[in-house]
């Protein structure tokens, strides 16, 4: 085990001294379930990621990958946490190709960012990918994390989106997989291996991906109902109709209070498209609430309709709780496990909010952590919450919470029969585990 | 172990029903739709994931490798077993396990016709939406093993966008699950690695798929074109101007006249490139969208464009594309159809580079395109008994390969690396992504015995 003075010494070597952070105090704010590291680097290049983890591997330093740490509050707690590294200094658009419709671009630049340069660029074009974070999550992380928000209902996500990546292993090999074509079948299809390895497999540094023209026109019907059955009913009818939302939403009364609607339940469906279309299926859809007994419906456009989307997007930080689950199963399930969760969590005397996906079969649910007092009623909701998404062929997922909770708790959920593979492969790729060590599914 | 004691083994496994192992079957299954060919030790066609990881089971037992194997369509040698063995086919494995039309989605056997099952969805109003060309013999354990694309592809993605759970056998006969009917499982994508892993890493014996509500409308348009260029230029202008059609396939003249002599469809056999456009939706905008589509064609010298009026003229533009292959094949004894793939705004001049070789090379090239997204297939024709043009082909075929990786493209769209681009794999990846592959393939099969001498070129001895 080397002295931690000669190995950071080498890592200003590496990075230069300007970009190696040793303060105590501002190591803390790098903490991992309040295990601060010794050192944070913040390399400038893929180069100098290759350098450090060709070191890190042969010292076996244990290393956390990360992007603007809004997602470091996932996972299993870390046993030993020695080196940061971020990936903030790498962050170049590298290739915008308007007429590939095509975007290559570095993991440490901000997703609001990318968004906006493409806005501006010719005709207009967006990455339709729409996670948590909206400001500060780095395309790195967000692919590291396989997040993604609302609209995967009609655009899907990183898994169908992304044509290449580029990525330092563990033991510090530079690798690239795919590249600029929708179509490539060369070889196995390392890109998706890396989608949601959450920095346990290597270190994300660039991706190239698909970009969609901006819509035409875009608006988003509210519908609010006194009853979950008939908000489901709503939902499942829209479902295997031949309409086209990009986002359908089921948010429970109290975090549809917290975007400022008052309603037992809200329904919101964001429309995206030509004109024509937004508006038929505004009236459509706002017909078919009706005739389902909505209690009230309306249309929000422009600023209203944007600033809306983002309020559901970053709940998290709006709400500013600090436990996210996020539970995972079939379509249909969706109003009874809500009603399920709601039922739960109110005998239990936790007071939640919750946001379906109701397109995709997810749900985040949003709680405060009331304290060490309320550690094991958390636990045993959260147990039960579990049981209920595996029942309905899922799982579930704790996003973030307290170290004290996350000990008690399955952060990763069920586990699943796959892990096998996924343990040899952790091996063969960090032979010396040094990569986010402990923090991923079945103890990876 | 000796043949003999092979067969007997596997007798006793499946039973006698289920196993081939007669001189005439293992010429049968020496091949596909590749040159490649290379008998198996025995043949088996189970009926169960059991009796397919009992089959592994004894195969790991005693080191045989295992090939599994669809209908044998693969075009590139990725259903041949290359170094003998047991070859596994699943075509007996062929029910659609379960509609769940609730939760959109079906569950399958690998051995199910992806016609087949996209026929029983229609009666429900549902698609599977890939839709390689092949798909009237196709298996969908075939098409995730390849990943295959289709025209449909450029909007709605390839197979294994489509497959988002499986069961799999591995080595060992250790049976996993992957993904499932809901989305984003924790853990790694494996059932993203999977897809077009060739049948090395692990045999599906079922498979989830995503299905969706059939579109509201369709406009199928057939446009006729004086030149490839202006072909090409419409393709880069409807996606320049913002629009992303469910697909745009272009032919090239030779297949135009192949397409006419088999099926005279009435495609006009002196235009240089025909180019099918489909837009899908919602019916709202539907009109105002084909007008701009069909302006950008003018703007580009379309001679003549025939919008098909109801879905049996739509059928038949269809029937002239999928069965472009099939027609070609009537021409010349043999071809040998390259799939590398471009960045779609490098297609026109790939094509150009394509027809320079074909004329240096001496030799017929047809040329049928998914222009929406780049991917290549040069049909090349010839008669393998004729060793000097088989030679000749191969050469050329390693050159526009060699071209499309140039272009900032890859060497394999939709049909596979198999063997027959091994020696590509060198164009596109280092040593370095090859060797992250190989843990890949260590990671699932650590015995090496599924399709060995596929998709990853064999280790190079140290300098």
């Amino acid at each position: 085990m080397s002295n931690a003075n000669l190995w950071i010494s080498a890592l200003r070597d590496m990075v230069g001294e300007a970009h190696v952070i040793q303060n105590p105090d501002l190591l803390r704010e790098y903490a991992v379930d309040g295990l601060a590291p010794r050192a944070v680097v913040s390399p400038g290049s893929r180069e100098e990621i290759a350098k450090l983890l060709v070191f890190t591997n042969a010292e076996k330093l244990v290393v956390a990958p990360r992007g603007n740490g809004t997602k470091m509050a996932a996972g299993g707690i870390p046993g030993r946490l020695d080196l940061v590294l971020s990936t903030l200094r790498i962050n170049r658009i590298v290739e915008h190709d308007i007429p590939n419709m095509s975007l290559s671009v570095e993991a440490g630049i901000t997703l609001a960012d990318v968004q906006k340069i493409l806005a501006q660029t010719g005709k207009g074009s967006f990455l339709p990918l729409d996670p948590p974070h909206t400001e500060k999550a780095t395309v790195g992380g967000i692919i590291a994390v396989n997040d993604s928000g609302p609209r995967r209902c009609l655009y899907s996500s990183a898994r169908d989106l992304l044509l290449g990546l580029k990525a330092v292993l563990p033991t510090g090999e530079i690798v690239a997989f795919g590249g600029k074509t929708v179509k490539n079948v060369s070889g196995y299809d390392m890109t998706k291996l890396m989608i949601g390895s959450r920095g346990t497999l290597g270190v994300i540094t660039e991706i190239t991906t698909k970009l969609l023209p901006l819509p035409e026109a875009s608006a988003t019907l509210l519908a609010s109902f006194a009853g979950l059955e008939k908000a489901g009913s709503l939902l499942r009818k829209v479902l295997h109709s031949v309409l086209l939302p990009s986002a359908m939403e089921l948010l429970d009364e109290k975090a549809a209070g917290q975007l400022g609607e008052k309603t037992k339940y809200l329904v919101a469906f964001s429309l995206e498209g030509v004109g024509e279309a937004v508006e038929r299926q505004a009236a459509e859809i706002g017909e078919k609430a009706k005739r389902e007994g909505a209690v009230e419906t309306k249309v929000l456009r422009g600023e209203e309709d944007r600033s809306f989307w983002i309020k559901v997007r970053d709940f998290a930080v709006i709400s500013a709780v600090s436990v996210v689950l996020r539970s995972n199963f079939v379509i249909s399930a969706q109003a009874g496990v809500l009603g399920n969760y709601e039922k739960w969590s109110r005998e239990a005397g936790v007071e939640c909010a919750f946001i379906g996906h109701a397109g995709n079969g997810i749900i985040r649910s949003y709680m405060p952590d009331g304290g060490a007092a309320r550690t094991a009623a958390l636990a045993g909701l959260i147990e039960k919450f579990t049981a209920e998404a595996a029942n309905r062929g899922g799982n579930l997922v704790v996003e973030s919470a307290p170290r004290e909770l996350k000990e008690k708790v399955r952060v990763w959920g069920r586990p699943r029969s796959d892990e096998v593979v996924a343990r040899r492969l952790k091996e063969k790729m960090d032979p010396n585990n040094v990569l986010n060590p402990g923090r991923f599914v079945g103890g990876i | 172990m000796e043949r003999d004691r092979i067969v007997s083994e596997l007798v006793r496994l499946v039973g006698r029903e289920n196993v081939l192992s007669s001189p005439m079957h293992f010429k049968l299954y020496e091949y596909d739709a590749s040159l490649i060919r290379s008998q198996p030790d025995c043949i088996v066609l189970p009926t169960t994931t059991e009796q397919v990881a009992a089959v592994v089971r004894f195969a790991h037992d005693n080191k045989i490798p295992v090939v599994a194997r669809g209908t044998g369509t693969n075009l590139s040698g990725g259903s041949v077993t290359l170094k003998g063995g047991i070859a596994v086919v699943l075509t007996r494995m062929n029910r659609i396990v379960e509609m769940d039309i609730e939760n959109q989605r079906v569950v399958v056997e690998p051995g199910v016709v992806t016609l087949d099952l996209k026929n029983e969805l229609a009666r429900h109003g549902y698609l599977y939406q890939p839709d390689p060309a092949s798909e009237k013999v196709t298996t969908i354990g075939g098409n995730f093993g390849e990943n295959a694309g289709g025209p449909h592809c450029l909007k709605y993605g390839v197979t294994s966008n489509h497959v988002l759970g499986a069961e799999v056998v591995l080595s060992d006969g250790q049976i996993i699950e992957v993904g499932g009917k809901s989305l984003d499982n924790p853990g790694y994508d494996l059932t993203g690695v999977l897809g077009a892993s060739e049948g090395t890493l692990g045999i599906v014996t079922r498979a989830t798929l995503r299905i969706m509500p059939k579109a509201e409308a369709v406009k199928t348009m057939l446009c006729i074109f004086n030149s490839i260029e202006d072909g090409g230029n419409t393709v880069t202008a409807i996606i320049g101007e913002g629009i992303i059609p469910a697909t745009l396939e272009m032919m090239d003249n030779p297949v135009i006249r192949a397409v006419e002599d088999a099926y005279h469809i009435g495609f006009p056999v002196d235009a240089a490139a025909i180019l099918i456009i489909e837009l899908d939706g919602l019916k709202d905008g539907m009109d105002r969208l084909t007008e701009r589509v069909l302006a950008i064609c003018k703007q580009n010298n379309v001679r003549e464009i025939r919008v098909a009026k109801d879905q049996a003229e739509r059928d038949k533009i269809w029937a002239g594309r999928k069965g472009a292959f099939g027609a070609v094949g009537r021409l010349r004894p043999n071809y040998l159809v390259n799939d590398g793939t471009v960045p779609r705004t490098r297609l026109p001049e790939t094509l150009l580079k394509v027809a320079e070789i074909g004329k240096r090379y001496r030799i017929l090239i047809a040329n049928v395109f998914h222009a929406g997204d780049g991917n290549l297939h040069p049909l090349i024709l010839f008669d393998e008994r004729d060793k000097d043009e088989l030679e000749r082909v191969h050469a050329a075929a390693a050159e526009i390969m060699k071209v499309c990786a140039d272009m900032g493209g890859t060497i394999s769209g939709e049909h596979g690396i198999g063997v027959e681009k091994l020696h590509g794999m060198s164009l596109i990846f280092s040593s370095r992504d090859i060797d992250a592959m190989r843990k890949v393939k260590a990671a699932f099969d650590p015995a090496g015995l599924f399709n060995p001498g596929k998709v990853l070129p064999e280790k190079e001895k140290a300098a």
